[in-house]
């Protein structure tokens, strides 16, 4: 018992050390996202993107002369188990932000947090309009992704492009997302093409196995067209399974999915079976074809540096403006105090690797357009790439 | 309707069937005979689905050395129930089910962060053996050969271990375990062995069904944990310890989804359930159970 108790006290010492020895004043973010299930696979790579942007922001001397700390925890992709760390970061760990979550289920949740303890909260990835939406707006709660509706309004511009198509069908993930990105591109649909009729309406749940039920009743509706809200491993399950029943060729690959399937992450994961010929999206698109921004490319080569893989993920970009923004808002308040911070978010533009960016000062949204573009096979990679990535929409509402 | 529609419905009914039955088939063997609520045979799917994926890259990445793979994948996961099974299971039989299912979900989630260490969190993917890539026209409809493949398979482990289980020595032994596991054990026969066996059984077709899927599904994290509530529902449907059971209850699982949903679009799952429980209000021993 004795050497178990001495044990544990020098184990409980050699704990405490390194945040004795690294500056007490330290500017602590807490960092809430899922490092495990299903979603780990946005989660990790969006929170190296914000380590990252951690190493070079204190390798120059951090923020008002503090280093910023990230306290990663994993949030498991679910709501409840992300409220319970954020508190337990703010009072336990005094946590000065919070950063992170990864779906439309946490950020919210993790909003009325923020907005309880008033501390600035940014989300990296949610898209769900309820984040920001005229209820549940607060000062303390910023978003650095794209929206459902933005998303929406670029998606229906594609789609208007292909003047022969008559009917359009949709097959969504059956939660908060999925709904609200169908509504929004239908919404957005009506406006620029009225003539277009929804002829089919899919709603899969997340996770599904077999999409082939859903792939046939759709194919027997025989649309010109469809919208796909399926993103990750539903994606490519779904791909797989409706590449096989001739799904794709029936709608001559006029398949437009918002869900970030342009990453090579997604293209990646499906090699030599992804469905070539649809058109997808991306944050970033990470391989760059055509005119390529010099920010973007040094970011990419310090990404896969500081990563240490082959090819960098497109989802490391959002983490690493979810830091930039935050560290630009203190420099401009002048203080860590969440108030003027918050105060100094709204309206303030800043640059990220995929270009400007400004929150706006009502619903601090950036309204971030996404890469867009054909997905096409590419000799030099061994998978399919956008091919010359267009930032869309090129208008939306700046309220 | 037209009946092409219908037709390409029902084999799409019947594809989900299948995979289920192949998954579901393990668990029956050993929840139904053994009395063991194995809530980790999800896991050993998801674990026979990475070293399916494993073996490809290893083998070839373009598809030839997918029978090996899936055989690798399949033994794999039965050496490793072996292992379990001695070391852990033999410790729980006869004790209350909540040992049982405690130590399941602790290997569920043993299991799962252990292949998050090994294969990471990105989702992987294997493409069809080059044999089975093409399709057929049946009836107007576009049939993958993978998916007749599997149709196929089904029955065939269906009516194997309706043999094994009643025309063989060792299934008289297996049923007889299943009847009075003491008794057996007092008259002399090493039920040790038999369980470990069934265990190892179970696990080869959990990391066969794991290997099998991957053609036709992403690999991720957290498949382990999606599969294992519907297989536990159909072998509840079916009755426990029936192999034609779980393949009945796997029939009409997939083909109550297919074409539940033309008639609920909004809600997939709801007949599924409603079906489920008005089998167990009717009949809560299962459709091929018998009352307990």
């Amino acid at each position: 018992m004795r050497l178990r108790h001495h044990l544990s006290l020098l184990l409980a010492a050699a704990a405490s050390l390194p945040f004795a020895a690294s500056a007490e004043d330290a500017i602590k973010i807490g960092f809430p996202i899922p490092l495990s299930g299903p979603t780990a696979v946005y989660g990790e790579p969006i929170l190296k993107g914000a380590e990252m942007a951690v190493a070079e922001i204190n390798a120059k001397g951090g923020v008002l002369g503090r280093k910023l700390e990230l306290l990663s925890r994993d949030s498991k992709a679910s709501a409840d188990e992300a409220v319970r760390l954020s508190r337990e970061l703010i009072i336990k760990d005094n946590a000065e932000f919070l950063l992170g979550t990864l779906t439309s289920a946490e950020a919210p949740a993790v909003s009325t947090v923020a907005k309880e303890n008033k501390i600035v909260f940014i989300a990296p990835s949610a898209k769900s309009t309820l984040l920001t939406d005229a209820a549940h707006i607060h000062p303390y709660i910023f978003r650095v992704a794209s929206n459902t509706d933005v998303e929406g309004l670029a998606g229906a511009s594609l789609m208007a492009k292909f003047q022969d198509v008559k009917t359009v069908a949709t097959i969504a993930p059956d939660y908060a997302y999925g709904h609200d990105s169908a509504t929004a591109f239908i919404a957005a649909l009506k406006k620029v093409r009225p003539d277009i009729e929804v002829v089919d309406q899919q709603w899969p749940k997340l996770g599904e196995p077999d999409f082939t039920p859903f792939i046939n009743a759709q194919m027997s509706k025989k649309p010109d067209a469809v919208y796909c809200s399926l993103f990750a491993g539903d994606f490519v399950t779904f791909a797989k399974q409706a590449g096989s029943l001739g799904y794709f060729k029936a709608i001559n690959n006029r398949l437009l999915d918002p869900g970030e399937v342009g990453t090579p992450d997604a293209a990646q994961a499906l090699g030599p079976d992804y469905p070539y010929g649809i058109i997808a999206n991306a944050y970033d698109p990470v391989i760059w074809t055509g005119a390529e921004p010099p920010e973007h490319k040094k970011f990419i080569e310090d990404l896969k540096a500081f990563t240490k893989t082959q090819y960098a993920s497109g989802w490391s970009a959002n983490g690493y403006e979810l830091v930039v923004s935050l560290a630009a808002g203190i420099n401009k308040a002048g203080t860590t105090k969440s108030d003027d911070v918050s105060k100094a978010l709204a309206g303030l533009s800043f640059d990220t690797p995929v270009g400007k960016r400004s929150f706006s000062v009502q619903s601090h949204e950036t309204f971030a357009p996404e890469y867009w573009g054909m997905m096409v096979k590419d000799p030099n990679y061994p998978f399919a790439i956008i091919k010359d990535p267009q930032a869309l929409p090129t208008s939306f509402p700046t309220n | 309707m037209a009946p092409s529609f219908l037709f390409s419905q029902f084999m799409g009914g019947l594809t989900t069937a299948m995979f289920l039955f192949l998954i579901a088939s393990g668990l029956s063997l050993v929840f139904g005979i053994m009395r063991v609520i194995n809530f980790a045979h999800g896991s050993f799917y998801m674990i026979g689905a990475y070293l399916a994926w494993q073996m490809v890259q290893w083998v070839h990445p373009a598809g030839a050395g997918f029978w090996i793979a899936a055989l690798f994948a399949a033994s794999g996961v039965a050496v490793m129930g072996a292992v379990i099974e001695r070391l852990f299971f033999r410790q729980l039989y006869g004790r209350e089910e909540l040992y049982q299912l405690l130590f399941t979900y602790a290997l569920v989630l043993i299991l799962g962060d252990a292949a998050k260490f090994v294969w990471g969190t990105q989702q992987l993917s294997v493409s069809t053996p080059p044999v089975l890539a093409g399709s057929v026209q049946i009836f107007g409809t576009t049939q993958p050969l993978y998916t007749l493949f599997i149709v196929a398979i089904g029955p065939a482990i269906a009516f194997g271990g309706w043999l094994a289980l009643n025309r063989t020595g060792v299934g008289r032994m297996v049923r007889a375990a299943q009847m009075d596991r003491e008794m057996l054990d007092a008259l002399g026969a090493n039920v040790g062995t038999l369980y470990t066996g069934m265990f190892v059984v179970s696990a080869f077709l959990a990391g066969l069904s794991g290997a099998l899927v991957t053609p036709i599904q992403g690999i991720v994290p957290g498949m382990d944990v999606l599969i294992i509530v519907q297989a536990f529902i159909v072998v509840v449907i079916g009755g426990m310890g029936s192999f034609w059971g779980t393949f009945w209850g796997s029939v009409i699982y997939g083909e109550v989804l297919s074409f539940g949903i033309l008639i609920f679009p909004g809600f997939s799952l709801f007949s599924v359930f409603a079906l489920m429980a008005v089998i167990l209000i009717v009949r809560p021993w299962g459709l091929f159970g018998r009352p307990l």
